[in-house]
């Protein structure tokens, strides 16, 4: 076995509290690495891509990788991989801190969970050894309060992921929270909460040795060194909320369910403003030195972590200026563990069909921060409109009619993040194809856009390699895992990544192998979609990118002709 | 012409526009060096740092120092990185 592997995942049946340790093959984890690689293959080894996403038997895969454990800034990572019940699709969420490092000191690369518990439960894994306990008392306890009382239960050691109401009630698009973080896309709190698990712990004392510690050290250390640098300034200082300042100057801010680009009173929730009105902190996730997190306060309330994803969806995309309400509304999505881009998008998009006389909730307006409170609140519990919502934005346009499907912000289901596709077109096509639908993170295609490599609001098929070239570092990335906000600090991605790898596991890892296995993760992302019944029809945007220029910016349009050459011409670039 | 500064360069130099006389853009970034000492961390000699770029009136990205400037122009000094 390599080193920094355990060589082996659990297999935890949570219906009889049955506990398989199943080896892994080091032709797999050299081939998958681990993270969404690792956990892409163990979601086609042990469940059917064709079942339902919330079905008892359907895994729920948390993995780790070699790079967890190590001093390697900004390893302690896992990824959490299931069939999405939003999209039907792959789904792989990332999180961070301190669950990592205490879920592979169990002993194990990854944690494989089906079944469903006869009771709400917290499955324990204590230095490999699984129990589950009843915690019928925490029914309806937000993520913070269930993560808190399960370590009280616990004693020291333990690190919890949770989830809130939203996940045991099934919204599609619910988060499995822990330390204040989300897995936060595409429904993996739902399907945790399928399997009637409120909370995982986990707690070890087994580590991994280092196949070359000393060089190891060193490079841990230059890295270290370099994510001091300008090249993460932006993160470390304002935050990613400092795009929305910039994406509302280049007309890229998704307005009112991505009717315009440009939101009149953007500088009224930037940070840059907030930040004279309400106090702020910084922190980090654990092994990290970036400290890209800026913590807003609302007077004597608890503060809120604010990042420009949930800025942009509960803001602009509802037309709310508020700062006080965006900021509630993301402590609220973080309690009742909801992704904030779903809700965002979904509640806009339900903003908009209000206005066209669609849907009788005459107080759900775009601008009132009221509503989108509590409109939130109601997906959260599923109840009045928010049981449709909690469906997200597709399911909710099937039901509601009128052609708003034609509207409706999403990519095979998953809410289109805060890049507006019609003025950034290369990151269009990342989202068309992206695997896990619209996303951001699985394709980094904006970086492009803000190149002089080509025209963000005419994208031509030599974006397509770009695309693919993000996309490829991306997978790669998740796999290892490392935070993208490094990727501006290596010289030569591949080649470093080669080496920590080399230092970590003892492989003669190359650059060029990684490329490969950067393209093989995204192809195994492609074939679980096949075998769910994926469709080329799928790779695209909803007819409203198409069929309008971007309202505020007429210059800004990609019509179909123009997005299913780009489709295609990435098809054939992939060999696909 | 008109400079606009988002993100990191406004808070470097503390302001978020000013007004300078260039004829390209590497004559541009060179003013500004010396404007802000601060913008050493974004300007070496008469190109950004690779960390951040150069917008043109928020159409087209710009890095050739010899691309030529108008009066009329705006150019916005910003992060390259957009990540969210």
């Amino acid at each position: 076995m390599p080193f920094g592997y355990h060589g082996c995942y659990l297999r935890i049946d949570v219906s009889d509290g049955s506990v398989d340790r199943i080896p892994i093959p080091e032709t797999v984890l050299r081939q998958f690495l681990g993270g969404s690689g690792l956990g892409v293959w163990l979601l086609l080894q042990e469940g059917d891509p064709a079942a339902d996403a919330l079905a008892p038997a359907s895994p729920l895969v948390f993995a780790f990788s070699p790079l967890v454990g190590s001093p390697l800034t900004t390893s302690a990572k896992f990824a959490v991989v299931s069939k999405s019940p939003l999209t039907n699709r792959i789904n792989d969420s990332l999180a961070s801190s301190g669950f990592a490092i205490a879920g592979k000191r169990c002993g194990c690369d990854a944690i494989v969970i089906v079944g469903r518990a006869a009771a709400p439960s917290a499955l324990i894994i204590d230095d490999g050894r699984v129990s589950l306990h009843i915690v019928e008392h925490l029914r309806g306890a937000s993520c913070q309060i269930t993560e808190a009382a399960v370590k009280e239960r616990l004693g020291a050691g333990y690190q919890v992921a949770s989830i809130g109401p939203a996940g045991e009630n099934a919204v599609r698009y619910a988060t499995i929270s822990h330390d204040g973080r989300h897995a936060g896309r595409g429904g993996s709190g739902a399907v945790l909460g399928s399997k009637n698990v409120k909370a995982i712990a986990v707690r070890g004392t087994q580590r991994c040795e280092w196949a070359h510690p000393r060089e190891l050290t060193e490079i841990s250390r230059d890295l270290s060194k370099k994510s001091f640098g300008p090249a993460t300034a932006k993160y470390r200082e304002l935050g990613t909320a400092a795009n929305l300042l910039t994406f509302n100057r280049l007309g890229a801010l998704p307005t009112r369910n991505f009717q315009s680009g440009t939101f009149d009173e953007a500088v009224s929730i930037s940070p840059e403003e907030i930040r004279t009105t309400h106090s702020r902190t910084r922190a980090s996730c654990v092994a990290c030195t970036i400290g890209c997190e800026h913590i807003y306060g609302i007077g004597a309330e608890p503060g809120v972590r604010l990042e420009y994803e949930s800025l942009f969806a509960l803001g602009s995309l509802c037309g709310v200026s508020d700062p006080d309400a965006v900021l509630r509304a993301s402590r609220l999505c973080d309690e009742l563990g909801i992704d904030t881009i779903s809700a965002g998008g979904t509640i806009a998009f339900a903003m908009e069909c209000v206005q066209r006389g669609w849907l009788d909730e005459s107080w759900l307006t775009f601008g009132s921060g009221d509503a989108m409170l509590r409109a939130i609140d109601l997906v959260g519990r599923r109840e009045g409109v928010g049981d449709l919502l909690a469906e997200g934005s597709r399911r909710a346009a099937d039901v509601i009619g009128h052609d708003s499907i034609a509207f409706a912000p999403q990519v095979k289901g998953l809410e289109i993040p805060g890049y507006e596709p019609r003025a950034l077109q290369t990151m269009a096509l990342g989202f068309a194809v992206g695997a896990r639908g619209a996303d951001h993170n699985r394709s980094g295609a904006y970086e492009v856009d803000f190149s002089d490599k080509v025209d963000r609001r005419h994208a031509t098929l030599e974006a397509v390699r770009y695309a693919i070239e993000t996309e490829d570092k991306a997978a790669l990335m998740d796999s290892l895992i490392l935070c993208k906000f490094l990727r501006g600090v290596f010289a030569d991605f591949y080649a470093e990544s080669a080496d920590m790898l080399q230092q970590v596991t003892g492989w003669d890892a190359t650059a060029d192998e990684l490329r490969e296995t950067a393209r093989r993760i995204v192809g195994i992302k492609r074939r679980f979609n096949l075998m769910a019944g994926w469709t080329r029809d799928e790779d695209t945007l909803p007819p409203r990118f198409l069929d309008t220029p971007l309202p505020s910016d007429p210059a800004a349009a990609i019509n179909r002709q123009q997005l299913e050459a780009l489709v295609a011409e990435y098809h054939r670039q992939r060999g696909w | 012409m008109r400079v606009e500064l988002l993100g990191l360069p406004r808070e470097r130099a503390g302001v978020a526009e000013l007004e300078l006389e260039a004829d390209t853009l590497g004559q541009l970034l060179t003013a500004l060096a010396i404007r802000f000492p601060s913008f050493n961390e974004l300007i070496s000699v008469d190109r950004l740092r690779p960390s951040f770029t150069a917008n043109l009136n928020g159409d087209r990205f710009i890095s050739d120092p010899a691309t030529r400037l108008t009066e009329s122009d705006s150019v916005l000094i910003l992060s390259a990185d957009a990540g969210g």
